[in-house]
């Protein structure tokens, strides 16, 4: 790493330590939401941009993170912090019994399969209303129990818990990538036949990147539990779902920062251009078409177009 | 008791039925899988709700103009959105499709809002006894037309000059080109008819139920577990298919449970996929 470059990173890590005390109540709320959908959208894009398939029920996933949790911390009592990794592996667990099924389908197969299951999780939690409280969901949830005399019941802890799990998040999946599984998880994407022939297991990795990617999806499900102290069934709808393949599609499939810059755009655009905020979907659904069709490596291809071009000349 | 159930249950399944053949051509021929497809049910049911409740127009030169429009629709949708994509890889197709699922949903909730409409036929509350089952004229109508217009796409297809070249087109791609059969015109047909279909079926479910922008979402999955537990590609699969779903609908939320009607269709589904993958129906 040169000295620039160096700086550079410097001056962002500073930023980011501050940005908690710079900003004001809602813009701050804004900056944690993002977090917890950076998160989410890390790990669908893992799916979707290393493996090379669609997710279309994570929204589940990230309901029964949710659920979990709350279930763990209100019914069981137990505190936050063991209920966030606890939440997490539980969702996990359901990832890997659905992923044994979709997985064996390719393509749009899987990407409907899943959407099928999205919706059967989703129907369950509207209608077990002894557990999930039906679709007025659950109110009064905790906040993260207090570490000595950090509480986090305010916005600038919160950000400190949400960005942690964002950091440990990119943190995983970097290491993930750049090792063994994660080159396997490639080839699989670039042709799963080939993959087999030289030896890979495609069925094991693509299994391993579904039951790490719906890891994370309960780890933001938890975050968004007690972050909000609210949940039902309305947030985890088809709709979430797309937003998420929206905002990988958008930011840049196969990388890790086209998610994070997915995920922040998707989330701040509609707050800043308040003009739009009804027509929010509708440009969704527009920038989806158009990035397909004239953008398919998102916005991060084109940065690497312009910083392809600066490093030429 | 059972009887009328399942007389229900035809109804319920003719119409999943055109939907489904719709969606099932376009991938036979074309191989897209089109999510939007339900969006084009939806607006095929706008057109004849505001035909009937604006204009007073005949229930049935509504339908035909929903038909009609809907077609018109397929053609633009393909010219714009899908040709672009052609030579891409396939899984584009089915994104953009998401887009423009996510595009004419939410475009219609913000003209149309989220209210329910219903277009007051005066046949839907007249009944006719056919033995022991009771069915309403609208619904009676819904069926007759629906097993219409199957007959009609049936003869059209085995016998018209262009259903052939639907048919070379599906069985052989290269050798249909080789010979001349021209994939622009293949490619909007197959559009316009598939889109047809759907704007027929929502003009036909619209009359029955409730119109809304959300109306066709939950359709559109089904036709899709219809779709791959008959084959994909088989329009045989895609009826037996619908009048299978229909029945199981209608019996499930009678017998087992009504507050999971809508998740049968994804039982059924995650059975199909985990046990026999290329459906009743199915060629591979």
């Amino acid at each position: 790493m040169n000295s620039k470059k160096f700086w550079l990173w410097l001056a962002v890590g500073v930023l980011l330590i501050f940005l908690p005390f710079l900003l004001k109540d809602y813009p701050l709320h804004l900056v944690n939401i993002s977090g917890i959908w950076i998160i989410l959208a890390l790990s669908v894009g893992l799916l979707q941009g290393y493996v090379g398939e669609i997710s279309m029920g994570h929204a589940a996933f990230y309901g029964i993170g949710a659920y979990a949790s709350v279930l763990l911390t209100m019914k069981g009592g137990l505190p936050f912090w063991v209920s966030l990794p606890l939440s997490a592996l539980v969702t996990m667990g359901f990832g890997f019994l659905i992923g044994l099924v979709s997985l064996r389908l390719r393509g749009p197969y899987f990407a409907i399969c899943t959407l099928g299951f999205g919706e059967i999780i989703r129907l369950i939690f509207v209608n077990w209303r002894e557990v999930s409280g039906g679709p007025d969901g659950i109110t009064g949830i905790p906040a993260p129990d207090a570490i000595g005399a950090l509480a986090f019941t305010s916005k600038q802890a919160n950000y400190f818990l949400i960005y942690g799990c964002v950091l440990l998040t990119i943190f995983v999946m970097y290491r993930l990538i750049h090792s063994r599984p994660g080159k396997a998880f490639m080839s699989v994407r670039e042709d799963m036949i080939y993959a087999e022939c030289i030896g890979i297991n495609a069925m094991k990795y693509k299994r391993l990147a579904f039951t790490v990617s719906t890891f994370f999806a309960g780890i933001g499900g938890c975050l968004y539990a007690h972050y909000e102290h609210f949940i039902s069934p309305y947030s985890f709808t088809v709709g979430q779902s797309f937003d998420l393949v929206t905002m990988v599609i958008i930011g840049g499939m196969g990388t890790l920062v086209g998610p994070v810059i997915g995920a922040i755009l998707l989330t701040l655009i509609p707050e800043l251009l308040h003009a739009i905020k009804d027509f929010r979907m509708v440009i969704y659904g527009l920038m989806l078409m158009l990035v397909i069709i004239y953008l398919p490596h998102g916005l991060v291809g084109i940065g690497q177009w312009i910083s392809g071009r600066s490093s030429k000349s | 008791m059972l009887i009328q159930q399942l007389a229900n249950g035809v109804v319920l399944g003719s119409t999943y039925a055109l939907i489904s053949i719709g969606l099932t051509i376009l991938f036979g021929i074309l191989n897209i899988i089109n999510l939007a497809h339900g969006e084009i049910y939806m607006l095929g049911a706008f057109v004849a709700y505001f035909l009937v409740t604006l204009w007073g127009v005949n229930f049935f030169v509504a339908l035909l103009v929903a038909t009609v429009a809907m077609g018109i629709l397929g053609v633009l949708i393909e010219r714009t959105v899908f040709r672009p994509l052609r030579d891409k890889e396939e899984i584009n197709y089915f994104i953009v499709s998401v887009g423009l699922l996510i595009f004419l949903e939410n475009l219609a909730l913000l003209f149309w809002g989220t209210e329910p409409r219903s277009m007051g036929l005066p046949y839907a509350s007249q009944t006719v006894k056919i033995g022991q089952v009771i069915v309403t004229v609208q619904r009676l109508y819904t069926v007759v037309i629906a097993v219409g217009i199957i007959f009609g796409l049936h003869f059209f297809i085995k016998h018209s000059r262009m259903g052939k070249a639907m048919r070379a087109m599906e069985q052989d791609r290269e050798g249909a080109l080789t010979v001349g059969v021209g994939i622009d015109e293949i490619s909007s047909f197959t559009f316009a008819l598939g889109s047809a279909l759907a704007g027929a079926a929502g003009a036909l479910m619209g009359s029955l139920f409730i119109v809304n922008p959300m109306m066709g979402f939950t359709p559109l999955l089904k036709a899709f577990v219809i779709v791959i537990f008959g084959g994909l590609g088989s329009v045989l699969g895609a009826i037996v298919g619908g009048l299978i779903l229909g029945m199981t609908e209608v019996l499930g939320a009678a017998y087992v449970s009504s507050a999971y009607q809508d998740a049968f269709a994804f039982i059924i589904l995650i059975l199909v996929l985990s046990f026999k993958p290329t459906g009743l129906f199915g060629k591979r």
